[in-house]
């Protein structure tokens, strides 16, 4: 009798903890869809304005023209970044590859390794600027489940992510990513430097079907230390393209010609 | 209750109602900063296949050796076209007009146009993976910042010295015409150029294309390039000029950190020194290496600070130098003709030290400072540079200081200071 007791009791403790196991999200998974949702599967373009703005006014704005191309080995974006404006930086050339990154100056025709520490052109750092996939370079945990105002001030009810960078030399050391429950949407998220100073704020919204998913066109950035700093990177032009790999390497930038 | 307990919990309570200040002030930013996207504009720039700006220039310098001080003004008209044609040919231009006077207070003057045909060729890929043009060509090599060993093609390149910057040194010069193969591949390629003898003779006439100057003999260069690691990527060369003998280089750059660059560029092979190239020394063809090291950290405000050690072992040492000096005034003013037109160290060894700071406290305001050092004379030359830009227009103020001692590197130059305020507008 005790021991039929025993086996019902173990079974039914096996049984609880696989419904638990199947219930619980898994937090890789979620930030990795969530990458999915932000970045298309295939090597691609887009045209990006960003325009920043001080205390409530525009004080400038940039565009780029993106090309990016996944590395088949490491699932990291690689991207040729090409400046169409304000006039003064036409047509320079920035190329990343993690950290190895080159910049091309037309006018010079040099062509120079800068470090990610340096921001040649813009306010974005190099890193907010060009595609990235945080599944691969950052190790998510779930933190909680909780309602969170997205960029439209639409309640969401979201994934709350504790995101720590697992590569070396990333940009952020830390991250808190929410993402919608079911659709896997980055709603916000909150980066952080390695002594926790908070960086930057970013918002994803204006969600549209693009290139075969419905993906964020609009990133709000909110500067940590000064909140009155604000950047909105908008995204258009989306199409599939050709990246050949040799396209991203330093020696093709001086020869570089999309069209 | 205790005063004791009263107070913890009135301060438990302020800080409970400061904290939710803080976080409604920072909802009410969020909530400005998602208000001003709401009313961001959609347009976006579109790329266009040429660039075109204008710039005017004022400069005045106060000279050495009782010399009248002089002041300068330039207009310039700078162009350049890249448009692709059909399919596999593209085709570049480049060039550059300076239009300026030369007067000192005395009011003489003279007025001199100088034309930079910077670049002109055509390009075809006869697949994305192997590219061949013709024409005017301007092969910029070289890691370095200050002084570039294999940038073979420098040499004899520039018409019209608006700066001492050797930004602008390398921005407005000519190419050679020459004939270039391109195979890439992933992560490397291979270069071959070939510029043949055009014309012998240089000639300043302000409007001629000059090929006496950047053509005067045939040279060849291989280039090759091989990314072994994600932040370590070599580039060898090896060129020959006529019947000199073979040069090699290698230019090496790696990542320190997220922070830091490092770079290494030099040349090496049989070459003559400086002096005796320009003829004031008899033939002296030895063993010579040329380099610039260093290194560039970049801090989270943007600033950037490079510094780097220059050699040439085709300048002269401590006692050469001295020799010169007290030889013959021409053959001092010859060599050092030579060696601007060069861009070559005239000296054994230097010191280059730039800063920058882009967004200097001010957004759009750049600043920029750089010294060059001479180690053998201790000779120095101060460049600043203060420049501010909003989306069309920039405008600078320059300085440069030279000093040292009579007949030394910086302090044989005729400009002890030069200051130079330019506006430039982009179409």
């Amino acid at each position: 009798m005790f021991d039929r007791l025993m086996c019902a009791f173990a079974g039914a403790t096996l049984l609880l903890a696989s419904v638990a196991a199947l219930a619980a999200p898994d937090a890789q998974s979620i930030l990795a869809a969530s990458d999915a949702v932000r970045n298309p599967d295939k090597p691609f373009g887009l045209t990006v304005l960003l325009i920043e703005y001080r205390n409530g006014r525009q004080v400038g704005d940039n565009t780029l023209q993106v090309y990016s191309r996944a590395d088949p080995s490491s699932g990291q974006f690689r991207s040729l970044v090409r400046f169409v404006a304000p006039p003064r930086d036409a047509d320079k050339l920035m190329l990343k590859n993690g950290n190895d990154m080159w910049f091309f100056d037309p006018s010079s025709k040099a062509t120079i390794r800068i470090s990610p520490q340096q921001r040649l052109l813009g306010q974005a750092a190099n890193g907010d600027v060009v595609t990235v996939n945080l599944a691969k370079d950052y190790h998510a945990e779930l933190a909680a489940e909780e309602d969170v105002q997205d960029g439209d001030r639409q309640m969401r009810h979201c994934y709350k992510l504790a995101v720590s960078a697992t590569a070396p030399n990333v940009t952020y050391d830390h991250l808190e990513m929410w993402i919608a429950v079911g659709s896997n949407r980055p709603v916000k998220a909150r980066y952080y430097s390695e002594s926790g100073r908070l960086l930057k704020t970013a918002y994803f919204r204006r969600f549209q079907t693009q290139l075969g998913g419905e993906r964020p066109t609009e990133t709000i950035i909110i500067d940590g230390l000064d909140p009155n700093w604000v950047t909105v990177m908008r995204y258009s032009d989306y199409a599939w393209r050709e990246v050949p790999e040799v396209w991203l390497q330093r020696d093709f930038l001086p020869r570089f010609k999309p069209e | 209750m205790t005063f004791l307990a009263r107070f913890g919990k009135t301060c438990t309570l302020g800080l409970l109602l400061l904290a939710a200040a803080v976080n409604v002030l920072a909802q009410d930013d969020e909530a400005a900063a998602l208000g001003l996207a709401d009313l961001t504009p959609e347009s976006a720039a579109h790329p266009r296949s040429w660039r075109l700006f204008v710039e005017g220039a004022f400069e005045q310098a106060y000279m050495h050796f009782g010399l009248a001080d002089e002041q300068l003004h330039r207009a310039t008209i700078d162009l350049q076209v890249d448009k692709t044609l059909s399919g596999d040919w593209r085709v570049v231009f480049a060039d550059r007009l300076d239009m300026g006077d030369v007067e000192n207070l005395n009011g003489a003057a003279s007025i001199s146009d100088v034309n930079t045909l910077k670049e002109a060729y055509v390009s075809w890929a006869a697949k994305t993976s192997l590219l061949f043009d013709a024409g005017r060509i301007n092969p910029r090599l070289g890691a370095a910042t200050g002084y570039n060993p294999t940038d073979e093609f420098r040499s004899d390149a520039v018409r019209s010295v608006d700066s001492s910057d050797p930004v602008s040194l390398r921005e407005n010069r000519m190419g050679s015409v020459m004939l270039r193969g391109q195979s890439l591949w992933t992560g490397g390629s291979l270069t071959a150029l070939f510029s043949p003898k055009l014309d012998s003779h240089v000639n300043t006439a302000g409007y001629n294309v000059d090929l006496g100057a950047t053509n005067h003999e045939d040279r060849w260069m291989l280039i090759a390039s091989e990314q072994i690691t994600q932040s370590v990527n070599p580039q060898l060369l090896v060129w020959r000029e006529q019947d000199n003998a073979p040069q090699f280089g290698l230019n090496l750059t790696g990542l320190l950190g997220t922070a830091a660059v490092a770079y290494l560029e030099c040349s090496a092979g049989r070459s003559p020194s400086l002096a005796a190239e320009a003829m004031v020394l008899p033939p002296d063809t030895a063993f010579r290496s040329r380099l610039a090291g260093g290194a560039t950290y970049t801090f989270e405000n943007k600033l950037s600070l490079t510094a780097e050690y220059e050699y040439s072992g085709a300048g002269a040492d401590a006692s050469q130098w001295r020799a010169l000096q007290a030889g013959p005034l021409a053959a001092y003013v010859q060599l050092r003709v030579f060696a601007f037109d060069a861009q070559d160290m005239v000296t054994r060894r230097a010191a280059f030290i730039l800063a920058s700071w882009q967004d200097a406290g001010i957004r759009d305001l750049d600043l920029k400072a750089w010294t060059k050092v001479d180690l053998i004379d201790r000779s120095r030359m101060i460049w600043l540079e203060a420049r501010y830009h909003w989306r069309r227009v920039e405008a600078a103020l320059q300085l440069q200081y030279d000093s040292g001692t009579v007949l030394s590197d910086f302090g044989a130059l005729p400009q002890a200071r030069i200051g130079t305020a330019l506006l430039r507008y982009y179409f």
